[in-house]
């Protein structure tokens, strides 16, 4: 079942005296439950396309899709709350929210979907059992290591059962402990939940888990291997 | 959870936050302290007016106030009496001549109204037989041949029938009270002489006592040198029934003071009997009706209803009587809102600068936010909601120790003794009792709460320009 699908996508950045194209005719179709990586060196447009993919950014030209739903067709205020309740969003530094505890930031996306207590509180509870976390409900970021964080965070991008997840750099500021572990967590997520994970990244850690692996350069799409 | 997390965040950088509550604090405190003094003045002079110099109502004759014409008197005594009497809220009434005459002692001379009056129904109306000068006499109490006056404290100065003087009795006194030796000695000099007025005792003590002593016992001196002579008279000159000058010499029968020049300068009360006898006029010919109720708030009411059932003389109630009372009253209460206004303007800028700091500090959080799925309307509400709990705590800060200050200076009083002489003139005692309605805190929080909104919209608007993708990029 085709959950994301890219149609001929480019994103032009006209600055005074440059212009950039930093995705140039990107075609990609996206199924549920799949485990990617979109790969590339500093530059090639993976976060470019990571954002218009989570309708962070728009396209200069072409369309993307999510669950047959065309960003473009979104206003301002639809668009967010479309991405809240259908996109899931993992950042290279964390962001979680630094005076809310482990539990409030992964409950604070429920919070603004108006879930009741209770149903928020199990779910909370799930979702940080999931990451091995159940121990630390309580404890702010400050007081988390950078691979606590990084799990908290996909604990929230998870809260509001989206469609997939992005994951910019996920594992960019984590020592290799700590991203085994975040890599170990999601793919269990993935093959035991069906969830879809889309990364962007050049860590090879993160490629050897993927199971599709899109090669970006220059903004294009060079090449798309699945493994089995 | 948006509340939950605008109120953390209040507490993210608690010092720049601390110094924001503290400003907000020092600016409601002085504003609410001011308002509470200015406003403790008013009442004060208010309730002055009416317990011991107007009451309030009155009722004369309509042409009365025009020349002060002791022939116009009030037609049918006894039934307006009744008529008063009857009135529900009336709590007491008593009748009054007033003539306009000439004080005169053997050195000076002033001109006064004389208020003829009956003394145990003016008990009933006017507590300013309450404030008879310890020494000076009483209110009419003891039986004498002569007539009788009873004056103000200024116009007892003005003739000279208060002298100061130094002697024996005055130099034990201020040694009990402490005054030191050194003062003493220079106080010694002056020893069994007399000065003539307050004016002239002063001038001669700021001669010999040095500015800090002035400072430190000028009051107690002056008020130890005061001297009454007893049995003190003076001379009262007046036109009579049938336009004839007229006089005679009236004792001293007490010396009020209220802590209001004017009208210790101008009133002199004296017993209607004593009058009527001078004047060729009956008891039954009275001028005016002065009237107490038994609560401020029926003034305007009671006066309606009275003006209806005598409509052919004059009846008026204190704010008409005594105009600028009443445009004191009613200006103070726009004034307070003005000051307290101005105050919140000047804090809001403060906070406009604070709510910009955070906005720029957190912008990749507040791109992260967006991203994640909180909508413009919400993030609005987040920054709005700091602010307002920003200016809130300190506000809520600033009312807790101004009620405690207040309640603190109520008990005794702020004692400002050394503008006694201007405060005075304009009939203000120079002791303060701060004073301040719960209504005015209920107005302040609102104001609070509306300049941490009106402070925020800059800010929060700011942060909805934010582009979530570059707001992330930041570092």
């Amino acid at each position: 079942m085709k959950i994301l699908e890219i149609r001929n996508v480019h994103k032009i950045y006209n600055s005074s005296e440059v212009k950039v194209h930093a995705v140039n005719g990107v075609t990609l179709d996206f199924e549920k439950g799949e485990f990617a990586a979109i790969v590339g060196p500093s530059g090639s447009g993976k976060t470019t396309l990571l954002n218009m993919i989570g309708g962070l950014d728009k396209p200069t030209e072409g369309e993307i899709l999510v669950d047959h739903t065309n960003l473009a067709d979104l206003k301002s205020s639809k668009l967010i709350d479309f991405r809240m309740r259908n996109i899931g969003f993992v950042f290279q530094s964390y962001n979680l929210i630094p005076v809310l505890t482990a539990k409030e930031n992964v409950e604070f996306i429920m919070s603004l979907q108006k879930w009741d207590k209770k149903k928020r509180d199990e779910r909370t509870l799930e979702l940080l059992k999931a990451v091995g976390l159940e121990d630390r409900v309580n404890s702010r970021p400050s007081k988390l290591s950078g691979g606590q964080q990084q799990r908290v965070a996909v604990a929230r991008a998870l809260a509001s059962k989206p469609k997939f997840v992005l994951a910019d750099e996920p594992t960019a500021n984590l020592d290799s402990k700590s991203t085994e572990t975040l890599l170990d967590i999601m793919e269990q997520l993935n093959r035991e939940e069906g969830i879809t994970f889309i990364f962007s990244t050049h860590d090879a850690r993160v490629v050897k888990k993927a199971r599709r692996v899109i090669t970006v350069e220059d903004g294009k799409v060079v090449s798309d291997e699945r493994k089995n | 959870m948006i509340w939950k997390t605008a109120w953390k965040n209040v507490w993210r950088n608690k010092v720049r936050s601390l110094v924001v509550i503290i400003s907000v604090t020092i600016g409601i405190f002085g504003g609410i302290f001011a308002v509470a003094v200015m406003n403790g003045a008013i009442e004060q002079r208010v309730d002055a007016a009416l317990k011991k110099e107007i009451a309030h109502i009155h009722i004369n004759h309509p042409n009365l106030r025009d020349n002060y014409d002791m022939q116009l008197t009030i037609p049918d005594l006894e039934h307006v009496l009744e008529t008063v009497n009857g009135t529900p809220g009336v709590e007491a009434v008593t009748s009054r001549t007033i003539i306009t005459a000439m004080a005169n002692t053997a050195t000076k001379s002033a001109g006064v109204q004389i208020v003829g009056i009956d003394p145990d129904t003016e008990r009933k109306v006017l507590e300013l037989y309450k404030t008879t000068m310890p020494g000076t006499g009483s209110f009419f109490e003891t039986e004498s041949r002569h007539h009788l006056a009873y004056i103000g404290q200024d116009l007892a100065k003005e003739l000279n029938i208060i002298r100061y003087m130094i002697n024996e009795t005055v130099l034990d006194s201020l040694k009990n009270n402490e005054v030191p030796e050194e003062i003493l000695v220079k106080l010694a000099t002056y020893n069994g002489q007399r000065f003539k007025s307050e004016k002239a005792f002063k001038k001669e003590m700021k001669s010999i006592l040095t500015l800090k002593e002035q400072h430190a016992y000028a009051t107690d001196i002056t008020a130890a040198a005061w001297s009454f002579r007893q049995r003190s008279k003076m001379t009262l000159t007046f036109i009579d029934k049938d336009q004839i000058q007229t006089g005679a010499v009236f004792r001293i029968a007490g010396i009020y003071d209220i802590k209001n020049s004017m009208f210790e300068m101008s009133q002199v009360l004296v017993k209607n009997e004593d009058l009527v006898s001078l004047t060729g006029m009956t008891l039954k010919e009275m001028n005016q009706l002065v009237i107490s109720l038994e609560d401020t708030e029926m003034t305007e009411e009671v006066t309606a209803s009275l003006q209806a059932d005598l409509p052919d003389l004059e009846v008026m109630h204190w704010k008409t009587i005594q105009p600028d009372l009443a445009m004191m009253t009613d200006m103070i209460q726009k004034f307070y809102g003005f000051f307290m206004v101005l105050i919140l303007a000047a804090l809001a800028f403060g906070i406009v600068n604070t709510m910009l700091m955070v906005v720029l500090e957190r912008t990749k959080e507040l791109g992260m936010l967006t991203a994640i799925g909180m909508n413009k309307k919400r993030v609005f509400s987040m920054i709005m909601l700091e602010s307002v709990f920003l200016s809130l705590v300190g506000g809520v800060v600033g009312m807790v120790v101004s009620k405690f200050i207040i309640t603190l200076t109520a008990k005794n009083g702020i004692n400002m003794m050394s503008y006694e002489e201007g405060f005075e003139a304009l009939g203000f005692s120079a002791h303060i009792y701060p004073v301040i309605s719960t209504s005015f805190f209920i107005t302040v929080t609102i104001l609070i709460i509306i300049t941490g909104i009106l402070s925020s919209i800059y800010p929060a608007l700011k942060a909805l320009k934010l582009d979530p993708s570059e707001a992330l990029r930041t570092e």
